[in-house]
């Protein structure tokens, strides 16, 4: 038989199809949309992630204290079961020695010295509680990755002026905030000259003031220091030259080191890491999804074998050859899997476009996901749908072989 | 018109007459079947059951046989091993001089389409199709073109008076238009060989009545060889050759 011919014939196969053929469909249609939503979030995710680490500086340095957090905690954790009392020890901090030594390297182009601490704001009779940043009006504007939303950034002259996090302006209070506005922090009042374009809780305030709003912060003495490096190709060399430096001014070694430089870069790759780590785990459930319709696939055509047994005989007498059978089978099961495959593709994109929505709500790296948005790419679709055929066929290989080995005489007499 | 052209008129018949005598007898002399000490034996469990001992026949070309036998006689199982639909225990079947149990699958199916029409007592029709396409459906195994297929298909249900049924589906027919849909079916390849089971078992004695006539006609007029299995004895009475089976051997075979 000719294959256009085969090919009507597994077609009327499906179309003729009774219900548990489209359940069986339903379950292919299942597995392949939420791969294809789960793909789709997960590339949105990464053109997301890719855009951002271009301008989010990747030319941007973080100096803090202590070796590394986890380093940290061992050296506190071994301190405490010494015995000895903390508080003869020096505490291990960043201060106006290492920012003076930093100031002599000529591979950075500019340095923002950074506090930060939590504060009581009110507005009103309303109060919370919020992060506050102090940070170097001088630098700050030029050094953040933060984007002005509504009216400045801090300029070198600002004192009493802050700068807030578009949540606190929009959503903190029951008031909406905006600019030139007074808002009191821990019983004094700042103007507000400028509203981030982010989602955050933060103010931003020149940091002596912050000094004085943060009680047990020590002046001179600072949580980070953020450095902006004159050539990003050569990070690592700069990296290099201000470890070296540090570890002569703090007289420490390789393996005593107290501080910890991390870049922007690093952390880009360690969030995107995560999140690929977080796409492939979930696309690995939506393939067992994929593997459960496949599974059905095989269970619908060995019914479908079952029933047709009595057609295979009839055909058989008027001239068919196994090969025949063989293709009308495998070409039923390939179009099995197309059929799911494609609507499987479309509640595929539909929920890929509903997924951001509902997940915009929810916090962490679930709001992540949902205001990435949702990319589609082609290249997906036809993975898809050549998946969900390979599928259908390989499920029905065994059952399409078994259909085409039937004896005539036994076929033509089963009822 | 003279005494000369008369007598050349009557000597031209006779001559017409002769030839197609001759060429019957040519036809009838030619072997289309030939089963060759035919076994078959079934296994039930432990027990071998055997349903033909050792039967030779001859099936010449253009004959008319009727196989004939009570239930259990063996008939069914002869009938499948002539159709090739079944392989026999032991001994040769020669279909047009070809010993099947020889062939491989691909060329046995391929031999069963061109050279043998089915005719089942349950019609057998595919019920997803119209009649049109179960007619259609040999001559796609036989990968026939388009335009042929399509106007033979056309032809032969013109033929068994279906031409108006031809886009309907097999259930929306009676049992007698099912069985010429089928008849059809069996024609659409132009085999040599007609091999009907039980072809009126299921229909009226007026519809079963019109469908023999329809055999005879292609027996006669279309010269095609007819192999009926029944176990009507009227019926038998259509045929040329009778075959009569018992316990699975051939007790008698005769002419008409």
């Amino acid at each position: 038989m000719k294959f256009r011919k085969s090919f009507k014939h597994a077609l009327n196969m499906v179309l003729h199809a009774k219900l548990r053929s489209w359940l069986t469909i339903l379950g292919i249609v299942i597995g392949v949309a939420a791969v294809i939503a789960i793909v789709s979030l997960g590339e949105a995710l990464q053109q997301d992630m890719t855009s951002q680490l271009g301008d989010l500086g990747g030319d941007i340095l973080t100096l803090t204290a202590g070796r590394s957090r986890a380093l940290f905690f061992s050296h506190n954790r071994m301190k405490d079961s010494r015995g000895s009392s903390s508080a003869s020890e020096e505490e291990i901090v960043i201060d106006r020695t290492d920012l003076q030594a930093l100031k002599g390297i000529s591979d950075i182009k500019l340095m923002d010295t950074q506090i930060r601490g939590d504060a009581e704001i009110y507005y009103v009779a309303e109060k919370g509680s919020v992060t506050v940043y102090g940070v170097d009006p001088a630098t700050w504007s030029q050094i953040t990755t933060s984007e002005i939303g509504e009216g400045r950034m801090l300029g070198p002259a600002d004192s009493n002026v802050i700068v807030v996090g578009g949540r606190i302006a929009d959503g903190f209070f029951d008031k909406q905030l905006g600019v030139n506005q007074l808002l009191t922090i821990e019983e004094r009042l700042f103007r507000i000259v400028g509203i981030l374009d982010d989602n955050s809780n933060s103010i931003y305030m020149p940091i002596d003031k912050a000094y004085e709003i943060l009680e047990d912060k020590e002046k001179g003495v600072y949580d980070s220091i953020v450095i902006q490096v004159k050539n990003e190709d050569e990070l690592d060399q700069t990296i290099e030259n201000i470890e070296h430096k540090l570890m002569i001014i703090r007289h420490v070694t390789e393996s005593t080191k107290d501080f910890t430089i991390s870049s922007n870069q690093q952390s880009n790759d360690a969030r995107a890491e995560m999140m690929g780590s977080m796409t492939m785990f979930l696309t690995a459930i939506a393939a067992v999804a994929l593997l459960v319709g496949a599974v059905g696939i095989a269970n619908t055509m060995f019914t479908s074998v079952l029933e047709k047994t009595k057609e295979i005989g009839i055909m058989k007498s008027i001239g068919a050859r196994n090969k025949d059978i063989l293709i009308i089978f495998l070409l039923n099961a390939a179009l099995i899997g197309f059929i799911g495959g494609l609507l499987g593709v479309i509640f595929g994109i539909l929920l890929s476009g509903l997924l951001p929505a509902l997940m915009g709500t929810g916090g962490g790296v679930m709001s992540r996901m949902g205001s990435a948005g949702s990319v589609v790419s082609i290249s997906s679709i036809i993975i898809a749908l050549g998946a969900s055929v390979f599928i259908g066929m390989a499920s029905g290989v065994i059952p399409a072989y078994q259909a085409s080995k039937l004896k005539p005489v036994d076929a033509l007499r089963y009822e | 018109m003279d005494y000369k052209s008369t007598l050349f008129i009557k000597e031209h018949r006779r001559i017409i007459i002769y030839i197609k005598q001759r060429e019957l007898e040519q036809r009838m002399n030619q072997t289309l079947l030939h089963l060759e000490n035919v076994w078959k034996i079934y296994k039930m469990g432990e027990v071998e059951v055997p349903a033909l001992k050792g039967v030779t026949v001859e099936i010449k070309k253009g004959d008319f046989v009727a196989i004939i036998g009570a239930s259990g006689s063996g008939k069914s199982t002869m009938m499948n091993l002539i159709g090739c639909l079944d392989m026999p225990s032991k001994g040769s079947i020669f279909l047009k001089n070809k010993d099947i149990t020889k062939l491989s699958e691909s060329n046995l199916a391929t031999l069963r389409g061109e050279t043998i029409g089915f005719i089942f007592q349950q019609y057998n029709l595919i019920h997803s199709i119209t009649a049109f396409d179960n007619v259609m459906l040999p001559l796609e195994f036989l990968e026939i073109d388009d335009k042929t297929a399509y106007e033979r298909a056309k032809k032969i249900l013109d033929m068994v008076g279906l031409s108006d049924k031809t886009h309907h589906l097999p259930t929306q027919l009676s049992g007698g238009q099912q069985q010429r849909v089928s008849i059809a079916r069996s024609l659409a390849a132009d085999p040599e060989i007609i091999l009907a089971d039980e072809p009126t078992g299921n229909l009226d004695s007026v519809t079963g009545k019109s469908i023999m006539e329809m055999f005879h006609r292609l027996w006669k007029e279309e010269g095609k060889t007819i192999i009926m299995v029944t176990h009507d004895l009227k019926l038998a009475k259509y045929a040329h050759t009778t075959i009569e089976l018992k316990d699975g051997e051939i007790i008698r075979i005769d002419k008409n």
